[in-house]
Protein backbone atom coordinates (compact mmCIF):
# COMPACT_ATOMS: atom_id res chain seq x y z
CA UNK A 1 0.00 0.00 0.00
CA UNK A 2 2.96 2.71 0.68
CA UNK A 3 4.71 1.80 -2.11
CA UNK A 4 1.07 2.36 -3.96
CA UNK A 5 1.39 5.94 -2.24
CA UNK A 6 4.83 6.61 -3.01
CA UNK A 7 4.25 5.70 -6.72
CA UNK A 8 1.58 8.02 -7.19
CA UNK A 9 3.80 10.96 -5.69
CA UNK A 10 6.41 10.05 -7.77
CA UNK A 11 4.01 10.30 -10.86
CA UNK A 12 2.73 13.22 -9.66
CA UNK A 13 5.83 15.34 -9.52
CA UNK A 14 7.75 13.66 -12.29
CA UNK A 15 6.69 16.27 -15.02
CA UNK A 16 7.20 19.27 -12.99
CA UNK A 17 10.99 17.19 -12.18
CA UNK A 18 11.75 17.41 -15.80
CA UNK A 19 10.10 21.44 -16.65
CA UNK A 20 12.92 22.06 -13.84
CA UNK A 21 15.67 20.23 -15.25
CA UNK A 22 15.02 21.53 -18.73
CA UNK A 23 14.72 25.11 -16.87
CA UNK A 24 18.30 26.38 -17.19
CA UNK A 25 18.70 25.60 -20.46
CA UNK A 26 18.30 22.96 -23.64
CA UNK A 27 18.84 19.49 -22.36
CA UNK A 28 18.89 15.64 -24.42
CA UNK A 29 17.26 13.28 -23.08
CA UNK A 30 19.75 10.85 -21.63
CA UNK A 31 21.10 14.01 -19.75
CA UNK A 32 17.31 14.75 -18.66
CA UNK A 33 17.10 11.27 -16.95
CA UNK A 34 20.96 11.25 -15.56
CA UNK A 35 19.87 14.98 -13.82
CA UNK A 36 16.81 13.34 -11.93
CA UNK A 37 18.44 10.36 -11.04
CA UNK A 38 21.12 12.70 -9.33
CA UNK A 39 18.74 14.45 -7.31
CA UNK A 40 15.86 12.60 -7.46
CA UNK A 41 14.09 8.80 -7.26
CA UNK A 42 11.38 9.55 -9.92
CA UNK A 43 12.96 7.90 -12.54
CA UNK A 44 11.91 3.82 -12.21
CA UNK A 45 12.01 3.23 -15.97
CA UNK A 46 14.66 5.70 -18.23
CA UNK A 47 12.00 4.68 -21.43
CA UNK A 48 9.13 6.10 -19.57
CA UNK A 49 10.44 9.83 -19.87
CA UNK A 50 10.64 9.90 -23.71
CA UNK A 51 7.26 9.90 -23.69
CA UNK A 52 6.75 12.47 -21.40
CA UNK A 53 8.92 14.70 -23.03
CA UNK A 54 7.11 13.78 -26.38
CA UNK A 55 3.86 14.78 -24.66
CA UNK A 56 5.17 17.83 -23.02
CA UNK A 57 6.50 18.97 -26.38
CA UNK A 58 2.98 18.16 -27.85
CA UNK A 59 1.22 20.62 -25.52
CA UNK A 60 3.73 23.12 -26.30
CA UNK A 61 5.69 23.09 -22.91
CA UNK A 62 9.02 21.69 -24.51
CA UNK A 63 10.57 22.88 -27.92
CA UNK A 64 12.54 19.77 -29.18
CA UNK A 65 15.16 20.07 -32.08
CA UNK A 66 17.31 17.38 -33.07
CA UNK A 67 21.21 18.59 -33.34
CA UNK A 68 23.38 16.49 -35.25
CA UNK A 69 26.49 17.87 -34.85
CA UNK A 70 27.21 17.91 -30.96
CA UNK A 71 28.13 13.95 -30.51
CA UNK A 72 28.64 10.85 -32.74
CA UNK A 73 25.13 10.21 -33.26
CA UNK A 74 22.17 13.07 -32.90
CA UNK A 75 20.63 14.43 -30.05
CA UNK A 76 17.41 15.62 -29.52
CA UNK A 77 17.25 18.77 -27.27
CA UNK A 78 14.62 19.79 -25.40
CA UNK A 79 14.19 23.43 -24.20
CA UNK A 80 11.44 25.32 -22.03
CA UNK A 81 9.13 27.40 -23.71
CA UNK A 82 7.25 30.59 -22.14
CA UNK A 83 4.06 28.80 -21.62
CA UNK A 84 6.13 25.71 -20.16
CA UNK A 85 7.90 28.42 -18.23
CA UNK A 86 4.80 29.79 -16.50
CA UNK A 87 3.20 26.05 -16.25
CA UNK A 88 6.61 25.14 -14.20
CA UNK A 89 6.11 28.44 -12.14
CA UNK A 90 2.68 27.87 -11.37
CA UNK A 91 3.50 24.02 -10.28
CA UNK A 92 6.44 25.86 -8.16
CA UNK A 93 3.77 27.94 -6.31
CA UNK A 94 1.25 25.07 -5.99
CA UNK A 95 3.80 22.82 -5.00
CA UNK A 96 5.51 24.77 -2.10
CA UNK A 97 2.22 25.76 -0.75
CA UNK A 98 0.83 22.45 -0.53
CA UNK A 99 4.18 21.06 1.46
CA UNK A 100 3.96 24.01 3.31
CA UNK A 101 0.76 22.78 4.32
CA UNK A 102 1.42 19.63 4.90
CA UNK A 103 4.37 20.26 7.44
CA UNK A 104 2.24 22.87 9.09
CA UNK A 105 -0.08 19.38 9.71
CA UNK A 106 2.67 17.33 10.64
CA UNK A 107 4.20 19.80 13.32
CA UNK A 108 0.72 20.13 14.81
CA UNK A 109 0.46 16.11 14.56
CA UNK A 110 4.54 16.42 16.81
CA UNK A 111 6.03 14.73 14.22
CA UNK A 112 9.12 16.00 13.00
CA UNK A 113 9.46 17.92 9.60
CA UNK B 1 32.43 1.30 -25.78
CA UNK B 2 31.98 0.10 -29.40
CA UNK B 3 29.45 -2.53 -29.89
CA UNK B 4 30.77 -5.56 -31.76
CA UNK B 5 27.76 -7.49 -34.13
CA UNK B 6 26.32 -9.00 -31.97
CA UNK B 7 25.38 -6.19 -29.62
CA UNK B 8 24.33 -4.30 -32.90
CA UNK B 9 22.27 -7.02 -33.69
CA UNK B 10 20.31 -7.03 -29.95
CA UNK B 11 20.05 -2.85 -30.61
CA UNK B 12 18.61 -3.69 -33.53
CA UNK B 13 16.33 -6.02 -32.56
CA UNK B 14 15.35 -3.84 -29.71
CA UNK B 15 14.05 -1.21 -31.81
CA UNK B 16 12.23 -3.43 -34.24
CA UNK B 17 10.40 -5.04 -31.34
CA UNK B 18 9.92 -1.28 -30.43
CA UNK B 19 9.20 0.40 -33.41
CA UNK B 20 6.65 -2.64 -34.20
CA UNK B 21 4.84 -1.80 -30.75
CA UNK B 22 4.14 1.52 -31.71
CA UNK B 23 3.26 0.88 -35.58
CA UNK B 24 -0.26 0.19 -34.41
CA UNK B 25 -1.04 3.15 -32.63
CA UNK B 26 1.05 5.88 -32.88
CA UNK B 27 1.13 8.06 -36.30
CA UNK B 28 4.04 6.53 -38.37
CA UNK B 29 5.91 10.67 -38.28
CA UNK B 30 5.43 10.31 -34.51
CA UNK B 31 6.40 6.27 -34.34
CA UNK B 32 9.88 7.51 -36.44
CA UNK B 33 10.89 10.10 -34.25
CA UNK B 34 10.09 7.91 -30.92
CA UNK B 35 12.22 4.95 -32.42
CA UNK B 36 14.97 7.48 -33.03
CA UNK B 37 14.97 9.24 -29.89
CA UNK B 38 15.06 5.89 -27.90
CA UNK B 39 17.91 4.50 -30.71
CA UNK B 40 20.24 8.02 -29.15
CA UNK B 41 19.33 6.81 -25.90
CA UNK B 42 21.21 4.04 -26.31
CA UNK B 43 23.80 4.99 -28.50
CA UNK B 44 24.33 7.71 -25.72
CA UNK B 45 24.47 4.88 -22.65
CA UNK B 46 26.68 2.82 -24.81
CA UNK B 47 29.02 5.72 -25.40
CA UNK B 48 29.20 6.21 -21.67
CA UNK B 49 29.48 2.72 -20.46
CA UNK B 50 33.05 2.92 -20.57
CA UNK B 51 34.71 -0.37 -21.85
CA UNK B 52 33.30 -2.79 -19.55
CA UNK B 53 34.65 -6.12 -19.63
CA UNK B 54 31.15 -7.79 -21.03
CA UNK B 55 30.09 -5.84 -23.59
CA UNK B 56 26.86 -7.73 -24.15
CA UNK B 57 26.00 -7.87 -20.32
CA UNK B 58 27.00 -3.92 -20.26
CA UNK B 59 24.41 -3.50 -23.05
CA UNK B 60 21.78 -5.96 -21.37
CA UNK B 61 21.77 -3.09 -18.28
CA UNK B 62 21.49 -0.35 -20.88
CA UNK B 63 17.91 -1.76 -21.94
CA UNK B 64 16.71 -3.27 -19.01
CA UNK B 65 17.32 0.09 -17.44
CA UNK B 66 15.48 1.95 -20.05
CA UNK B 67 12.37 -1.08 -19.70
CA UNK B 68 11.41 -3.52 -22.27
CA UNK B 69 10.44 -2.03 -25.69
CA UNK B 70 6.87 -3.26 -25.76
CA UNK B 71 6.59 -1.44 -22.48
CA UNK B 72 8.12 1.57 -23.29
CA UNK B 73 5.67 1.73 -26.17
CA UNK B 74 2.72 1.35 -23.50
CA UNK B 75 4.30 4.60 -22.24
CA UNK B 76 3.56 6.49 -25.57
CA UNK B 77 -0.19 4.82 -25.95
CA UNK B 78 -0.89 6.43 -22.47
CA UNK B 79 0.93 9.72 -22.58
CA UNK B 80 0.04 10.48 -26.14
CA UNK B 81 -2.34 8.43 -27.68
CA UNK B 82 -5.17 7.36 -25.02
CA UNK B 83 -4.21 11.52 -23.52
CA UNK B 84 -5.05 13.14 -27.07
CA UNK B 85 -8.43 10.25 -27.11
CA UNK B 86 -9.39 11.29 -23.94
CA UNK B 87 -8.78 14.78 -24.15
CA UNK B 88 -9.47 16.07 -27.69
CA UNK B 89 -11.95 13.33 -28.69
CA UNK B 90 -10.84 13.23 -32.12
CA UNK B 91 -11.25 10.08 -33.80
CA UNK B 92 -7.97 8.91 -34.99
CA UNK B 93 -6.51 8.56 -31.66
CA UNK B 94 -10.28 7.09 -30.28
CA UNK B 95 -10.01 4.58 -32.61
CA UNK B 96 -6.04 4.06 -32.05
CA UNK B 97 -6.38 3.81 -28.94
CA UNK B 98 -9.76 1.07 -28.89
CA UNK B 99 -7.61 -0.77 -31.44
CA UNK B 100 -4.55 -1.37 -28.61
CA UNK B 101 -6.90 -1.72 -25.94
CA UNK B 102 -9.14 -4.45 -27.75
CA UNK B 103 -5.72 -6.44 -27.72
CA UNK B 104 -5.39 -6.31 -24.02
CA UNK B 105 -7.40 -9.00 -22.72
CA UNK B 106 -11.00 -11.05 -23.25
CA UNK B 107 -13.10 -8.34 -21.73
CA UNK B 108 -11.41 -5.05 -23.28
CA UNK B 109 -11.87 -7.09 -26.66
CA UNK B 110 -15.97 -7.33 -26.29
CA UNK B 111 -15.89 -4.18 -25.02
CA UNK B 112 -13.77 -2.34 -28.08
CA UNK B 113 -15.82 -4.71 -30.29
CA UNK B 114 -19.02 -3.15 -29.28
CA UNK B 115 -18.19 0.47 -29.53
CA UNK B 116 -16.92 -0.59 -33.02
CA UNK B 117 -19.90 -2.13 -33.90
CA UNK B 118 -21.93 0.65 -32.06
CA UNK B 119 -20.10 3.21 -34.74
CA UNK B 120 -20.59 1.31 -37.57
CA UNK B 121 -24.41 1.11 -36.88
CA UNK B 122 -24.61 4.67 -36.30
CA UNK B 123 -22.64 5.10 -39.84
CA UNK B 124 -25.20 2.71 -41.78
CA UNK B 125 -28.08 4.28 -39.81
CA UNK B 126 -26.27 8.21 -41.43
CA UNK B 127 -25.86 6.29 -45.26
CA UNK B 128 -30.22 5.04 -44.99
CA UNK B 129 -30.86 8.42 -44.10
CA UNK B 130 -28.57 9.79 -47.59
CA UNK B 131 -29.01 6.78 -49.50
CA UNK B 132 -33.29 7.01 -49.56
CA UNK B 133 -33.63 10.23 -51.56
CA UNK B 134 -31.05 8.75 -54.07
CA UNK B 135 -33.31 5.32 -54.12
CA UNK B 136 -36.39 5.69 -53.09
CA UNK B 137 -37.16 1.88 -53.90
CA UNK B 138 -34.39 0.65 -52.75
CA UNK B 139 -33.72 1.81 -49.29
CA UNK B 140 -35.98 2.16 -45.73
CA UNK B 141 -37.45 -0.66 -43.28
CA UNK B 142 -37.72 -3.84 -45.11
CA UNK B 143 -41.76 -5.47 -43.90
CA UNK B 144 -42.27 -8.84 -44.38
CA UNK B 145 -46.35 -10.02 -43.30
CA UNK B 146 -45.89 -6.61 -41.33
CA UNK B 147 -43.28 -7.38 -39.30
CA UNK B 148 -39.77 -5.59 -39.71
CA UNK B 149 -37.07 -7.54 -40.73
CA UNK B 150 -33.93 -5.43 -41.98
CA UNK B 151 -33.45 -1.62 -42.26
CA UNK B 152 -30.97 -1.11 -45.30
CA UNK B 153 -30.73 -0.85 -48.84
CA UNK B 154 -31.21 -4.03 -51.45
CA UNK B 155 -30.05 -4.14 -54.66
CA UNK B 156 -31.83 -5.23 -56.76
CA UNK B 157 -35.20 -4.25 -55.10
CA UNK B 158 -36.70 -7.85 -54.17
CA UNK B 159 -39.62 -9.08 -56.48
CA UNK B 160 -43.08 -9.15 -54.81
CA UNK B 161 -43.21 -12.50 -54.80
CA UNK B 162 -40.92 -12.82 -52.16
CA UNK B 163 -43.58 -11.11 -49.39
CA UNK B 164 -40.87 -8.13 -48.95
CA UNK B 165 -42.48 -4.29 -48.62
CA UNK B 166 -40.63 -1.15 -48.03
CA UNK B 167 -42.47 1.13 -45.05
CA UNK B 168 -41.71 4.19 -43.63
CA UNK B 169 -41.65 5.98 -47.13
CA UNK B 170 -39.66 9.34 -46.72
CA UNK B 171 -40.42 9.71 -43.23
CA UNK B 172 -37.06 6.96 -42.46
CA UNK B 173 -34.61 10.28 -43.52
CA UNK B 174 -35.05 11.96 -40.23
CA UNK B 175 -35.72 8.63 -38.30
CA UNK B 176 -32.65 7.62 -39.29
CA UNK B 177 -30.58 10.92 -39.25
CA UNK B 178 -31.71 11.22 -35.90
CA UNK B 179 -30.67 7.37 -35.09
CA UNK B 180 -27.65 7.53 -36.77
CA UNK B 181 -26.58 10.81 -34.97
CA UNK B 182 -27.66 10.04 -31.38
CA UNK B 183 -25.74 6.15 -31.69
CA UNK B 184 -22.84 8.05 -32.75
CA UNK B 185 -22.30 10.73 -30.31
CA UNK B 186 -23.23 8.14 -28.03
CA UNK B 187 -20.78 5.26 -28.60
CA UNK B 188 -17.98 8.32 -28.76
CA UNK B 189 -19.13 9.73 -25.45
CA UNK B 190 -18.76 5.92 -24.39
CA UNK B 191 -15.60 5.46 -25.95
CA UNK B 192 -14.05 8.72 -24.50
CA UNK B 193 -15.34 7.50 -20.86
CA UNK B 194 -13.51 3.80 -21.47
CA UNK B 195 -10.61 5.28 -22.03
CA UNK B 196 -10.09 7.63 -19.63
CA UNK B 197 -10.90 4.94 -17.36
CA UNK B 198 -8.38 2.63 -18.36
CA UNK B 199 -6.03 5.34 -18.74
CA UNK B 200 -6.55 6.63 -15.40
CA UNK B 201 -5.89 2.59 -14.42
CA UNK B 202 -2.88 2.52 -16.21
CA UNK B 203 -1.66 5.87 -14.86
CA UNK B 204 -2.01 3.85 -11.26
CA UNK B 205 -0.31 0.79 -12.05
CA UNK B 206 1.45 1.83 -15.45
CA UNK B 207 4.74 1.24 -17.10
CA UNK B 208 6.87 3.64 -14.94
CA UNK B 209 6.71 0.94 -12.33
CA UNK B 210 8.31 -1.27 -14.66
CA UNK B 211 12.25 -2.64 -14.10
Amino acid sequence: MLENWTEQLRRGTLEMAVLLTVAPGPRYGLEIIRHLEEFTDLVLSEGTVYPLLTRLARDGFLTAEWIEDKAPHPRKYYRLTPSGRARLNNMCREFQAFTGKIARLMQAAGRDV
Amino acid sequence: MTLSESGESRVRGYLYVFERSLRSFLAPKVAADAVREVESHIREAVAQAGDPPDELDALERILMRLGAPMKVAQAYSLELVMDEAETTGRLGPVFRSLFQMAATGVTAFFGAFGLFAGYMIGLASLAIAILKPIFPDNVGIWMHDGIPVSAGALFPAPPAARGLTLAGGYAVIPLFLGLGLVLLLVTHSLARQWIGRIRARRQRKGPVSIR
